[in-house]
């Protein structure tokens, strides 16, 4: 069932973008991901504007009076968060229902990429398998996995040192995807100015971890999965810049201590 | 606090664990490569390669001795005439194994991808493809001589008549290089990639299936096409010539015999289910395998001598040992089976977990 209805239609689309694209992958990986971040352009911006809502209900004089009337008894406060929500016009899974939605069409595009780039019999077997009739197969494939200094189908070559004759993965990819992320995580922060603000706590240490996590990934994944996260980070970017909700000033400490004390 | 950072970071871990379920699921890996002498099955299959006594189907060896997740084998192991076993891993190492123990004499590790398709031995040289686009000619201590690029990953065993290499690559070209200095003398396109070794005619001609439903008679002194035929799909594995015909099957679970000299078709079977490997001729028959598992000799005619159904699919080629038939079955009950000439069991290893 996941395989027909999600990496089979996603590998058949990246295969489609392929041969279009004059047989470059790498570039097949790019549209493929800007495609899919189109597609799932309207879940990102109800997601900003409900993550928006809950902030600004959280700020509000209302709901804190609220927390400090309930206090003691949770269970009244959360029937009181309730109240407030639907009155506020709020969905509560209003801010992570798109995530949820967004997560298998990552896991299925990751699969559909690793699908496309076979590296071995058993592998092209199983993906002429997948690849719809209206495809020239043996004009397709098998696809040239090489784009740039990179082979998409395989984790980061060694790189030898002369103190590390053992060898590290090549640490360029891996650096570019954390420090993307971090780029993005930093710039469609919301800004907070309360201090017990644990949502803001929260996208503070995401914005840590994020990086290092997926930068970890991109040392030991296909590279493939790498292009995959920077274009998605850049996208990701421009598209909080188009909805107008990109904040350079988190990515300026300067900046920010200055805008703080203005206020 | 503390529970959304729990939370945070088991999504993470989540993540991560999820991550690599979809690489471990695709780790790549393939069917079964066999050889054998005339006393021993050598079985390269997933963790190990398996030396196994035609006599009894007993284990002799394996290597490695204990299952390393990253060492992978599905090549073919070779024998050399001054004694070595060399098999390619999926783990870019190319391997000299003391055919007797198991032993490594020596190692290769300058390939930056999996070996898929067996070595080539003669000329006191090593041709080995690399699915890193190279063609590695090594000498017998595993010293590189020279090495000869294509466009894409090369799973091919290729041929030589001493004088040249003719070698497939999955970029849809054949190649034919200079056997002592691997300078380019001439390449072919040809209509897909070649999954299947080229097959030498004693008479100056090259016979080339291609992923792409055709196989090719070229003339080895320059490329020139002398006949193409077209199969209904793709031809996964390399025609076998045998008395002037020409044998082969396609995915679409036909099987062919074609004339030699002019590519018109003899024969042909519809077996009904996939033909992915090579067939094998022996005596009067000719033996090849279906994905159903089945495997069917047949005579120089087309006509049914015998066939049995295995347990698995039959991918792989079956292969002739001493007086027995080989095959080694994906996702069946026993690792390798041993037929006689009429295809009654012999024995089946399965290999013992360590």
């Amino acid at each position: 069932m996941w395989d027909t209805f999600i990496v089979t239609p996603l590998t058949n689309v990246l295969l489609w973008i392929y041969g279009i694209f004059g047989g470059n992958f790498g570039l097949a990986i790019i549209l493929f991901t800007i495609l899919i971040r189109l597609v799932t352009h309207p879940l990102m911006a109800s997601q900003i504007k409900s993550s928006q809502k809950m902030q600004e209900m959280q700020q509000s004089k209302k709901w804190q009076e609220i927390q400090k009337k309930n206090k003691g008894d949770k269970e009244k406060l959360a029937q009181e968060q309730m109240k407030l929500y639907k009155e506020l016009g709020i969905s509560p899974f209003g801010s992570c229902l798109p995530t949820i939605i967004q997560i298998p069409i990552i896991f299925g595009l990751y699969q559909s990429i690793m699908r496309a780039l076979v590296a071995s019999p058993l592998q092209l077997l199983t993906l002429t398998r997948s690849v719809y009739a209206v495809f020239d197969t043996p004009a397709l494939l098998p696809l040239n996995s090489h784009f740039l200094w990179m082979n998409l189908g395989q984790a980061p070559e060694k790189i030898f040192l002369p103190f590390l004759t053992s060898g590290i993965p090549n640490p360029t990819l891996a650096i570019i995807v954390a420090l993307t992320t971090y780029v993005q995580s930093k710039l469609t922060m919301p800004p907070s100015t309360n201090p017990n603000d644990q949502s803001a706590a929260m996208g503070k240490m995401m914005a840590l971890y994020m990086p290092l996590l997926l930068g970890y990934f991109s040392l030991t994944f296909a590279s493939g999965l790498s292009v995959y996260f920077i274009i998605s980070n850049l996208v990701g970017i421009l598209q909080y810049a188009l909805l107008g909700k990109v904040n350079w000033r988190n990515l300026l400490p300067g900046a920010k201590k200055e805008a703080a004390k203005s206020k | 606090m503390k529970t959304k950072i729990i939370l945070l970071i088991s999504g993470a871990l989540a993540l991560g664990l999820l991550l690599s379920g979809c690489v471990t699921g695709l780790t790549p890996s393939s069917w079964p490569g066999i050889s054998a002498d005339g006393a021993t099955a050598y079985v390269a299959s997933a963790a190990a390669v398996y030396a196994v006594n035609l006599e009894n189907g007993n284990e002799l060896w394996r290597f490695p001795e204990k299952a390393d997740a990253k060492r992978s084998f599905f090549a073919a192991p070779v024998l050399t005439p001054d004694g070595q076993l060399i098999v390619g891993g999926y783990d870019h190492v190319l391997y000299s194994l003391n055919p007797q123990n198991g032993q490594v004499n020596w190692q290769y590790a300058e390939a930056r991808d999996h070996w898929v398709g067996s070595v080539l031995v003669a000329n006191d040289l090593i041709y080995a493809p690399n699915a890193d686009y190279n063609l590695y000619v090594l000498n017998l201590k595993g010293e590189l001589q020279w090495k000869f690029a294509t466009r894409q990953a090369i799973w091919a065993t290729p041929v030589t008549d001493s004088q040249r290499v003719y070698l497939g690559s999955l970029d849809r070209k054949v190649y034919a290089v200079d056997a002592r200095t691997g300078k380019l003398v001439w390449d072919k396109a040809l209509t897909g990639a070649i999954l299947g070794s080229p097959v030498l005619g004693g008479d100056g001609r090259l016979y080339v299936a291609t992923f792409g439903g055709d196989v090719f008679a070229l003339d080895t002194a320059n490329g020139e096409q002398l006949w193409e035929f077209s199969a209904g799909n793709f031809v996964w594995s390399a025609p076998v010539l045998s008395n002037g015909a020409l044998y082969f099957g396609d995915s679409n679970g036909n099987f062919y015999a074609l004339n030699a000299s002019t590519g018109a078709q003899d024969w042909s079977l519809q077996p009904g289910s996939p033909i992915l490997g090579a067939p094998l001729v022996t005596g009067d028959h000719v033996l090849f395998g279906t994905e159903a598992g089945n495997l069917y000799a047949v005579d120089t005619q087309g006509q049914n001598a015998w066939n049995l159904t295995v347990s698995g699919k039959l991918y792989g080629a079956p292969v002739a040992g001493s007086d027995l038939i080989l095959v080694a079955p994906v996702e069946g009950q026993s690792l390798l089976i041993a037929l006689d000439q009429a295809g009654v069991q012999k024995w089946a290893f399965t290999p013992v977990k360590k």
